[in-house]
């Protein structure tokens, strides 16, 4: 009855695309089992891109249940996996900002700047990053101003045939999305290459 | 602005070399690593999209207590867990069976016929309660599950809306 395909990371592309696509379908008919393939699918995107925002743990998951709950009215109008995935992604930015600009205004002014990142290594929990090429790359990450941070961010849990219309979605069509990308990607390359010394953002 | 192209390889993707997306690839990793989903998100939304469309009243636990079993020596507690909703109270105690299953014994009060859903992650399963509201699951597979108290079939006259309970952990 529940069938969950465990996700085959090594499925094409195109594959994925057309397998979202039937699932999109068969959702908008009323499968309950499809859409939660599709949750199970995207979830962990949508994930860093509502914690990207600043949002703590419990609002992020409030965020995650109020757009899929939304996205039951909008299957209508969506077909493919690059219209979901682009979708799915402004509907939840859109609606951790509104919270997190709530959040904010709650607390005192000098909590009204976070960083995306601590300052070294990861999160207040465990010390999961163990390879050093991992340690360094975060390093990297942290330097980059906030906006390449949540793009890049973003963008790296994006199946990529969805990229194009994401970006667009996000605000930076496909006009300026490779040079804003490639910006980011490339202060990225050149902090590894520990060429950027001590220029700031 | 839509994008020009009708899902071909966009500028924007053949601008990125190997480079770039090993780079992606890592950036993935990390944020994979310091900042994962909680893993039982998904099911957890799954839920609660499956019970979209219900004309629904939401209980919320009032109550939880947890003795030790007498059906089982050992560390395993027998719990009994209360919720309330505008229109019912429902009582389960839940023990756990030798095959490490549960046992869900249950009550409604006010007292009535109603059918009970246990939804599971695994499967959904369906008894009815007797007119003095008692109800039980012999086995339940462990794990998350969630309880959706149905009017009964039989009884047309709107015998009350569906209830359910948020997710507990078997």
């Amino acid at each position: 009855m529940d069938e969950r395909t465990p996700i085959t990371v090594r499925a094409s592309q195109t594959e994925r695309s057309e397998r979202i696509a039937r699932l999109v379908t068969a959702a908008r008919q009323g499968s309950e089992a499809a859409l939660g393939e599709i949750v199970t699918e995207l979830s962990p995107l949508l994930w860093q891109v509502a914690r990207a925002t600043g949002l703590s743990v419990s609002d992020a998951e409030d965020v995650l249940q109020t757009v899929w709950m939304r996205l039951l009215d909008h299957l209508d109008d969506i077909h493919t996996s690059a219209s979901l995935t682009a979708w799915l992604v402004t509907t939840t930015r859109r609606q951790a900002w509104r919270v997190s600009a709530a959040a904010r205004r709650q607390l005192p002014a000098d909590n009204e700047v976070f960083s995306m990142l601590p300052d070294q290594g990861p999160g207040s929990e465990e010390q999961v990053i163990i390879d050093d090429q991992r340690r360094i790359l975060w390093r990297a990450i942290g330097r980059l101003s906030a906006r390449c941070q949540e793009l890049l961010r973003i963008i790296a849990f994006v199946p990529r045939p969805d990229y194009s219309s994401v970006a667009a979605e996000l605000g930076m069509p496909t006009g300026s999305i490779g040079p804003t990308r490639g910006r980011c990607l490339a202060k990225l390359r050149a902090l590894l290459a520990g060429d950027l010394e001590g220029s700031s953002q | 602005m839509t994008p020009s192209d009708a899902g071909g390889i966009t500028p924007a993707d053949e601008s990125m070399d190997d480079v770039d997306l090993e780079l992606l690839d890592g950036i993935r990793e990390v944020f994979e690593a310091s900042d994962p989903m909680p893993v039982d998100l998904p099911e957890r939304i799954r839920f609660r999209l499956a019970l979209r469309g219900l004309e629904i009243e939401v209980a919320r636990l009032v109550a939880e207590d947890n003795q030790p079993s007498l059906a089982v020596r050992g560390a395993e507690l027998s719990r009994t867990i209360t919720f309330d909703s505008d229109s019912l109270t429902i009582m389960i105690r839940i023990d756990p069976n030798l095959d490490g299953t549960a046992r869900v014994d249950g009550w409604l009060a006010p007292p009535q016929r109603r059918e009970i859903e246990m939804k599971t992650t695994a499967e959904s399963l369906s008894v009815a309660s007797d007119e003095q509201g008692r109800f039980a699951f012999a086995s339940v597979p462990r794990g998350m599950a969630q309880l959706v108290v149905r009017s009964a079939e039989s009884e047309q006259s709107g015998t009350g809306r569906s209830v359910v309970t948020p997710a507990l952990i078997l």
